[in-house]
């Protein structure tokens, strides 16, 4: 039977912020749609409501022509409507088959036939006796996905469902999707990711702020298209850099850097040498965990490495902790935003405080001084264009780019002579990794130095001038930027060795 | 030197009868805690069960009364614990220790009248098989009702937790409020439940004390078994069975050290008295070695406050 979905006039509005204004959708079984828009559209806000997490305040949702009303997920649940979080709603301390026996009314046994028939027929391999915590992040969506099964689902909404997977468990999630939708399930995709919507939805969505903007066929559209749509602005081209301010001066030269761990699930770093010049984009490419996170401690000085092999402006820094680093004006931004770059918790004035200088005077005497941290701040708020004003909110409301933008703001303000960052984009929608990269460009262009370790090769390409990869703990041959594409960036990522003919 | 079977057999049965208060009050807070609400208030729920069940059975002359009016007592604080934690969101460690220094106080004020009172016999099992039966008699039979009750509850809450759906919800509450709420699972009513259930049997502990064990009422004193009864629940990684040899383990060792202390034995006194935390301690953890375990029964969400988004 057809499943037609209706969205009409949905408006739910929290204090300061429309996070849905007037949404109307039709949707039809036998499609996929796409729902797409960068963080803070509204796009969760859409999907929490339509499983009953959260209440409209306006607006009315119909299946099949009958009004729906979506107090709890449980109503949801009841009407088949299915979905599978971001965040997963499972219990990491229970078992799979336990795990979904809190939502049904049958047996155990009973229920664990109907599960291997699910398992079966769509090729998933799960063993239903282990604890959620040792399932990947791939297995756990699938348990998600049989405990919307099993409720045998008209609907069924996925949100972000591939900002954890690898790349091979997202093609095993997008065959599986699309056999559901041939079996006649309505599939509803949130994401913010463009590839995605172009290779496996019929239709795509559009919203901005809260609105829907656009309703069209993916194949009447384009990358540049949707993702014009989906920013509101045409996407600034960012230009190639300008070269000139590459001196030859040396900034930063790490010699016969070795790092051996105790803890067998790191990395071992072996025999690690480069210079960097002034005003030069080191780029470290490789896949994640061979290494890089190893070097960014050693580098930033969170780990400090025995031997004396780290010299910054000619001095010797290996035996300095990061704070002393940053008072000789290097600056860093690691890869994990809220755990290593800012404590979520704190509002962003007590984080900014965090970088104290000697010359920053943000202490006095013991005490904060409040009135000069917050100008501080507010300065930073401003100049890295953080969409907002308020220096006592907590940072944990900061969506991600916005975070990351204070992180690389509180770090920049001071004019370091050489920043390093890891994965500074990650996990970040489109308008914000734009800002990003042009805020790298223009700290090269100002003749300052970076050393970006980076998973994202497209990334690295466009902002290195040199690049070298990390594998297993050792640094490949330094490689002119101009000399590199991906293929040959992907060949080295695995350990290959390029033929100089 | 010659042992009499028949002393130690009644030392084994004095060692039991101990253990029963920090048995019933951990298993208790055992399920409170693994619906994830941490009830520090465990000894004030204990004192006030030992005032309430005393103070009901010198007016009402009947036990009965006296035992389901320390249940209720138990279960009127928690709920006290349960409407502040759970409905108004207030800190799950302040309003538990809270809940303590009011127990505490609210029955030494209500047990003004009844110091020097003398308490009323209790009615004890099979007492003649007790006399009969050499070594196992005294360690199995001629105890109270809520004796065996407090040796079978572990084993029944292990298999509740363990093997029905309310023990499944309980635990998944426990795991991740947000998602048992997503899951349409009712997360306050199942904490308030588990709250009240742990009051409840905190309320029995206390009149345990204070009708059965020492059958009178003395100012303060559950003397700190409720910290034991938390302690053991922690140390036994929630784990009902576990909880139940800490428990023999403490008891055990108490009366042992006291024996040891009346012996004249040349060890400090202060050490002897020390003696059955550490032990208690230095069991639990080493029968509760593997992580992994310890991963899959720790209640993920202990303490954590939860709030429906609207």
């Amino acid at each position: 039977m057809n499943t037609k979905l209706k969205v009409s006039k949905i408006s739910k509005i929290y204090p300061g912020c429309i996070a849905n204004d007037n949404v109307s959708l039709n949707f039809e079984s036998g499609k996929i749609y796409a729902l797409l828009g960068e963080n803070g559209a509204g796009k969760s806000t859409l999907v929490k409501i339509l499983s009953g997490v959260i209440n409209s305040d306006h607006g009315q949702i119909f299946l099949n022509d009958k009004l729906l009303e979506l107090n709890s997920p449980k109503d949801a649940k009841d009407n088949n409507i299915g979905m599978v979080f971001q965040h997963f709603n499972l219990f990491e301390t229970l078992s799979v088959l336990e795990n979904l026996s809190i939502d049904s009314e049958k047996k155990n046994e009973e229920l664990r036939v109907l599960v291997n028939e699910i398992l079966r027929k769509y090729n998933f391999k799960i063993d239903l006796d282990v604890p959620i915590l040792n399932l990947s992040a791939g297995q756990k969506q699938k348990v998600e996905i049989i405990r919307c099964l099993l409720r045998n689902p008209k609907v069924l909404i996925m949100d972000e469902p591939t900002s954890v997977l690898t790349e091979q468990e997202t093609e095993d999630l997008f065959l599986s999707l699309k056999k559901f939708s041939n079996e006649g399930i309505l599939i509803i995709y949130i994401t913010h990711k463009l590839k995605e919507v172009l290779s496996l939805c019929d239709e795509v969505a559009v919203m901005r702020k809260g609105k829907v903007v656009s309703v069209s066929r993916t194949r009447d559209e384009e990358l540049s298209s949707l993702a014009n749509k989906m920013i509101g602005e045409s996407l600034i081209k960012i230009k190639k850099k300008n070269n000139n301010t590459l001196s030859s001066e040396e900034i930063l030269k790490v010699s016969n850097l070795n790092f051996i761990s105790d803890d067998p699930y790191e990395i071992n770093l072996i025999d690690i040498n480069f210079t960097l010049r002034k005003g030069e984009c080191l780029g470290i490419a490789g896949i994640s965990g061979n290494g890089q996170n190893e070097l960014f401690q050693i580098l930033s000085g969170e780990i400090i490495s025995n031997d004396s092999s780290i010299r910054f402006r000619n001095k010797e820094i290996s035996k300095l902790n990061p704070k002393e680093r940053r008072e000789f004006l290097m600056a860093f931004s690691p890869e994990d935003r809220i755990s290593q770059a800012a404590i979520p918790s704190l509002k962003i004035y007590e984080n900014v405080a965090l970088n104290n200088f000697k010359t920053s005077n943000f202490f006095e005497k013991g005490f904060l001084n409040e009135k000069k941290i917050k100008n501080h701040s507010k300065k930073i708020l401003s100049n890295f264009s953080v969409n907002t004003d308020n220096v006592n909110l907590k940072s944990q409301f900061l969506s991600g780019g916005n975070l990351q933008k204070l992180i690389l703001g509180r770090e920049l303000i001071t004019s370091p002579e050489l920043l390093i960052c890891f994965n500074p984009t990650w996990g970040l929608d489109v308008g914000a990794i734009n800002y990003i990269h042009q805020t790298l460009m223009q700290i090269n262009e100002q003749g300052k130095s970076i050393i970006l370790i980076s998973t994202d090769n497209d990334e690295l390409l466009q902002l290195s001038d040199r690049i070298s990869v990390i594998n297993q703990g050792k640094l490949s041959k330094i490689i002119n930027a101009e000399d590199v594409n991906p293929e040959k960036l992907g060949l080295l990522m695995g350990g290959g060795v390029i033929d100089k003919n | 030197m010659n042992i009499d079977i028949n002393f130690i057999g009644i030392l084994i049965g004095a060692i039991m009868a101990s253990s029963v208060p920090l048995i019933l009050a951990a298993s208790g807070e055992l399920i409170t805690e693994r619906s994830g609400v941490l009830n520090l208030g465990v000894e004030g729920m204990m004192i006030i069960g030992a005032i309430s069940g005393f103070a009901l059975m010198v007016i009402t002359d009947n036990l009965f009364f006296a035992i389901i009016g320390s249940m209720l007592s138990g279960l009127l604080l928690s709920f006290i614990f349960g409407f502040l934690t759970q409905s108004l969101i207030t800190n799950h460690v302040a309003t538990g220790l809270a809940l303590t220094i009011f127990g505490i106080g609210l029955s030494a004020m209500i047990g003004k009248d009844f110091v020097g009172i003398p308490g009323k016999e209790f009615p004890l099992l099979l007492v003649n098989l007790k006399e009969r039966i050499p070594f196992f008699g005294p360690i199995f039979f001629g105890h109270s009702v809520i004796f065996y009750f407090a040796f079978l509850l572990p084993f029944v809450t292990n298999y509740f937790l363990k093997k029905t759906k309310i023990g499944l919800i309980v635990r998944a509450v426990g795991d991740s409020p947000i998602s048992a709420s997503n899951q349409g699972i009712n997360v306050l009513l199942v904490r308030y439940c588990c709250i009240l259930y742990g009051g409840a049997m905190c309320g029995l502990a206390g009149a345990y004390l204070s009708l059965i064990y020492t059958p009178q009422w003395i100012e303060n004193m559950t003397a700190g078994r409720g910290w034991i009864a938390l302690a053991l629940v922690v140390f036994a990684t929630w784990s009902p069975i576990k909880v139940l040899i800490g428990a023999i383990v403490f008891g055990g060792i108490t009366i042992l050290q006291l024996h040891m202390q009346a012996m004249g034995i040349r060890i400090p006194v202060q050490f002897l008295s020390a003696l059955p935390y550490i032990m208690t301690i230095v069991v639990l953890v080493i029968i509760s070695r593997d992580s992994r375990k310890i991963k899959l029964n720790t209640p993920t969400s202990l303490g954590q406050m939860f709030y429906k988004e609207k």
